[in-house]
């Protein structure tokens, strides 16, 4: 119970020490922009006046570490300032984005876990034979894909091939939720598919190792089929390392869905991130990155945790 | 590695290893070849447009037809793989050095420079996918040059981690207790003994960046935040050719290939190498 404790404190203080240097890495790359945020802003007839102005009202004349404070500030009670080029609040922004970001994530995700599964116990079965081989030859193929490229892929298959025109139409879950999958079904499975090649490779081989261990022989000894050997000892001990490698996953496909969105043309996290880099819009860029990186700090968080649950001998390393 | 070459040559004839390495160095080979090529010549000038000639198929003239500006895309993509293969090894270059000057101090001292070293590796690698090479590139400004140290940023806590978990393991070893017994300082420790003996460890790992960076530069590339036009790569290529996907999927088959040749060469490459040094150390 102590170890428990312990290993948790440890982990939340690593998660807040991670927290404060990512956030100081997103400061500082917004703090050392060359030029003159506002003037850049108001373009070169404003006046001086204006432009100071400007800098007065955006608190750029205040010192760095005040400007810091209220930036964390406001980040941690969910309130990151006013967006300069849409003149709303930067969270109400995200709030409206975040429906096609997460559930591409979550699409992709479930798609990674119902492919990449029954491959891997398949290939899994008899190392080294033809259905294994093929099945890791077009899973390094897959792997080899960037995301964006099969998207356009896919386009030119579902258009040409099937003659489905699913693309740039997107519907708000509230609407309809099925045309809302639906339409993001095929980007999804573009995100999923070098994923799918990942989590398989990695189950694959966890598998065969643990299939090859001790305890495995002994169940059989004992007279257990394969079928239980592998639903009650072997999936469960892969499951841990599998736990990593899922929040590495999630990680990626939310770094993948960022360009995906663009081929599609869905109004995600990843136009509104590339709308603000276009616009320079500071306070809305240094927002979505701050955001999309506490998501992913807290996903490792969780998975940790989730590791230690499932394997206790972790928390003692 | 050198020695066990010598003493077990039948480490480099695992089949399974020389399929990896074939298959391999076959793909990468097209792309190289389609480079070194550039160099001194092109069937066309990459950006010589051609208002008689837009978006045709590919015939005899045109192996692999012309855009919606008549330039040829063979060409083009015998010009972009020169940005690929540049950007892909001068930013691995620029993250191996980061790594190198950042992990093997940080395996050798342990306790505070470790914990600090990792802390601001494992928050860069908090970044989902490009987010921090694309906000580098944001607060910079798209370039070439600006492109090379954002990836380099972005995959450097990736060769430290390696140097690092190294590190630890070699400074465990009889030798290195008899180099600092017999005087050597830490710096030629780290920079003599330690670091060659990394290079098995770096080598997938390097050949693997090659591969991730290029996922990257080309996705960056799509968006309008890498290379610049009008010189020509593989993701802006991509990306103009998104317009005429229904009439002319030819200008996104040829890129898209080109692309994936490499980056699946490089990975057949690094599979081999992982057989083959596997091998090795069960030996």
């Amino acid at each position: 119970m102590q170890s428990k404790a312990r290993y948790l404190a440890g982990k939340i203080i690593e998660l807040l020490l991670t927290l404060l240097v990512v956030s100081w890495l997103v400061f500082a790359a917004f703090s050392i922009i060359p030029g003159d945020t506002a003037r850049v802003m108001l373009g070169p007839n404003a006046s001086e006046a204006q432009v100071e102005l400007l800098r007065e009202e955006m608190g750029l004349n205040r010192p760095l570490l005040s400007r810091y404070g209220s930036w964390l500030l406001g980040l941690i009670t969910f309130n990151p300032g006013t967006s300069y080029a849409y003149n709303v609040g930067v969270g109400e922004l995200m709030a409206q984005r975040l429906p096609v970001t997460i559930g591409m994530s979550v699409i992709a995700m479930i798609m990674v876990i119902l492919v990449s599964y029954p491959l891997a116990i398949i290939s899994a079965r008899k190392p080294g034979k033809l259905g294994d081989q093929i099945c890791s030859v077009i899973g390094h193929i897959l792997f080899a894909i960037p995301p964006y490229v099969a998207s356009l892929l896919l386009i030119l298959l579902a258009g040409s091939v099937f003659s489905l025109a699913t693309v740039g139409n997107y519907v708000k879950p509230s609407e309809d939720f099925f045309g809302y999958v639906g339409c993001l079904l095929l980007p999804s499975f573009a995100i999923a598919l070098p994923k799918i090649a990942m989590s398989f490779k990695f189950l694959r081989s966890s598998i065969i190792e643990q299939r090859t261990s001790d305890y495995v022989r002994t169940s059989k000894s004992h007279g257990l089929s394969d079928m239980k050997i592998l639903i009650r000892h072997v999936l469960p001990n892969s499951n841990v390392s599998s736990i990593t490698i899922i929040s590495i996953i999630l990680s990626d496909i939310l770094g993948g869905s960022l360009i995906v969105e663009q081929v599609f043309n869905l109004p995600g996290l990843g136009r509104l991130l590339l709308s603000a880099i276009s616009r320079r819009d500071f306070p809305l860029l240094s927002g979505i990155v701050f955001y999309l990186a506490f998501i992913t700090v807290l996903l490792y968080f969780i998975s940790d945790i989730a590791a230690s649950l499932a394997d206790p001998r972790i928390r003692l390393k | 590695m050198s020695r066990s070459r010598k003493t077990n040559p039948t480490a480099y004839r695992s089949p399974e290893a020389s399929a990896f390495y074939t298959v391999g160095f076959i793909l990468l080979g097209i792309v190289i070849a389609a480079f070194l090529v550039s160099l001194f010549w092109t069937p066309y000038a990459p950006d010589a447009t051609d208002a008689a000639s837009k978006l045709m198929a590919p015939c005899a003239s045109h192996p692999f037809g012309t855009d919606n500006f008549g330039r040829d895309v063979l060409s083009r993509i015998m010009a972009a793989s020169k940005y690929t293969i540049f950007i892909s090894v001068a930013g691995v270059f620029f993250a191996l050095l980061l790594g190198i000057i950042s992990g093997i101090p940080a395996g050798y001292y342990g306790g505070i420079t470790d914990r600090a070293v990792m802390l601001l590796g494992n928050s860069i690698m908090c970044f989902p996918g490009i987010l921090l090479a694309l906000v580098a590139v944001a607060v910079f400004g798209a370039s070439v040059t600006n492109v090379i140290f954002a990836l380099g940023l972005v995959f450097a806590p990736t060769f430290a981690r390696v140097c690092r978990t190294g590190t630890m393991e070699i400074k465990e070893l009889d030798y290195i207790t008899h180099a600092r017994v017999m005087g050597v300082g830490p710096v030629r420790l780290m920079t003599s003994h330690i670091f060659p003996n990394l290079i098995p460890q770096l080598l997938p790992a390097t050949v693997i960046g090659l591969a991730n960076m290029t996922l990257f530069e080309s996705g960056m590339s799509y968006l309008g935040l890498g290379v610049q036009p009008p010189d020509a790569s593989f993701g802006k290529m991509l990306a103009d050719a998104q317009a005429y996907i229904t009439v002319a999927p030819w200008l996104i088959v040829f890129p898209a290939l080109m692309l994936i040749f490499y980056i699946l060469g490089l990975y057949f490459i690094s599979e081999g190498l992982r057989v083959t040094l596997a091998k090795g150390a069960k030996r």
